[in-house]
């Protein structure tokens, strides 16, 4: 009989789920075929004749693997998308807003940068300089609950992403609602509140991420499912 | 059969293969190449399950906690983990079996009309 577990493995391999979950899967499939296989002979085919026949009972094996991996993650996608993504982005969102309300609020006034044609930016430098912090929270907690690289990313930028995305919504919008503002001022406008809200923040809350972007997702999901 | 079972959607396809499994392991622990063999008896061949149909919906349904896979080490046997029907399976099974019974009735009804 051949080894069947090599077979089943180079075929299905790469499965994503974990090590062991691996090698249970490639082992019942493997017992699968060699019964298959057994019973053939049984009913009087040659063991090469019987190989060939369990082993073309699985059209496509690349269908299999799919089939196996969407089984295997149907309900843990959810589970992993809310813990590594929506979980950490949104808590990191909460936690940056609270803190630009609050120095809003208690600190003194922040500077005001002219910057051109009545164009003016304010400087929540205290804010800013707490976003490291907040994005490496985003990202290490993110990192805990097994997200990869993209997700950990997110997670550290998410709010300011929004941020980026309705910005540049509220400029189209702008665009065809308010066409009596030169086009120039209200393109000018856009890339300094562009930069000073959305890429500045961004820079330097993947800045704070940035120790916990590097890092095996796999070591870091075992590590969360042993907790 | 199998021009008609490629005719039938996946869902209906889905749930007449939840409902064997289902059904076959109210009876007792099978491992997954006995479920198959069960299921193709008991439907006198027209039922058939290979490893691409099968084990994907057994992991499902165990995700869903109808049913539970235990490696066991039956004596004079190979290790081999086999399926059991677990309390929200039962519970699964009732209503599936209801809805079911009622499809092929209502099928009857309507194959019964044509015919007269």
């Amino acid at each position: 009989m051949p080894d069947w577990r090599g077979i089943v493995r180079d075929r299905i391999t790469p499965l994503r789920v974990g090590e062991k979950r691996h090698e249970d899967i490639v082992a019942e499939l493997a017992d699968h075929l060699e019964d298959s296989c057994e019973d053939l002979v049984r009913q009087g085919k040659s063991e090469s004749e019987a190989v060939q026949f369990a082993l073309s009972t699985v059209a496509d094996w690349d269908e299999l693997r799919l089939g196996l991996q969407c089984a295997e993650q149907e309900e843990d996608i959810m589970n992993y998308r809310v813990k590594a993504l929506w979980l950490p982005g949104v808590c990191t969102s909460v936690l940056s807003m609270v803190l630009l309300r609050w120095f809003q609020r208690m600190s003194p006034a922040p500077p005001v940068i002219w910057v051109w044609h009545g164009t003016f930016l304010v400087l929540y430098w205290r804010w800013l300089l707490c976003l490291p912090l907040v994005g490496a929270f985003g990202a290490y907690w993110s990192r805990r609950a097994g997200g990869k690289l993209v997700e950990r990313v997110l997670a550290a930028s998410l709010h300011i992403l929004v941020l980026i995305c309705v910005m540049a919504l509220g400029f189209c919008i702008g665009l065809v609602l308010d066409f009596h503002v030169s086009f120039s001022l209200r393109l000018v406008g856009f890339a300094v509140y562009v930069l000073a809200w959305g890429i500045a923040p961004c820079f330097l809350l993947l800045l704070g991420a940035l120790p916990f972007l590097r890092g095996d997702a796999a070591e870091s999901r075992r590590a969360a499912a042993s907790h | 059969m199998k021009d008609l079972m490629v005719s039938i959607g996946p869902q209906i396809k889905r749930g007449s293969a939840e409902l064997a499994i289902l059904a076959v392991l109210a009876e007792g622990p099978l491992h997954g190449y006995q479920i198959g063999k069960r299921i193709e008896r008991q439907t006198r061949g027209l039922l058939r399950f290979n490893l691409a149909s099968l084990y994907p919906l057994l992991y499902r349904m165990e995700k869903r906690g109808w049913v539970k896979g235990t490696w066991e080490d039956p004596p004079g046997g190979r290790r081999r983990r086999y399926y059991r029907l677990a309390p929200a399976g039962k519970r699964r099974l009732v209503p599936l079996r209801e809805e079911w019974g009622q499809f092929f009735r209502a099928l009857n009804r309507l194959a019964g009309v044509v015919h007269a």
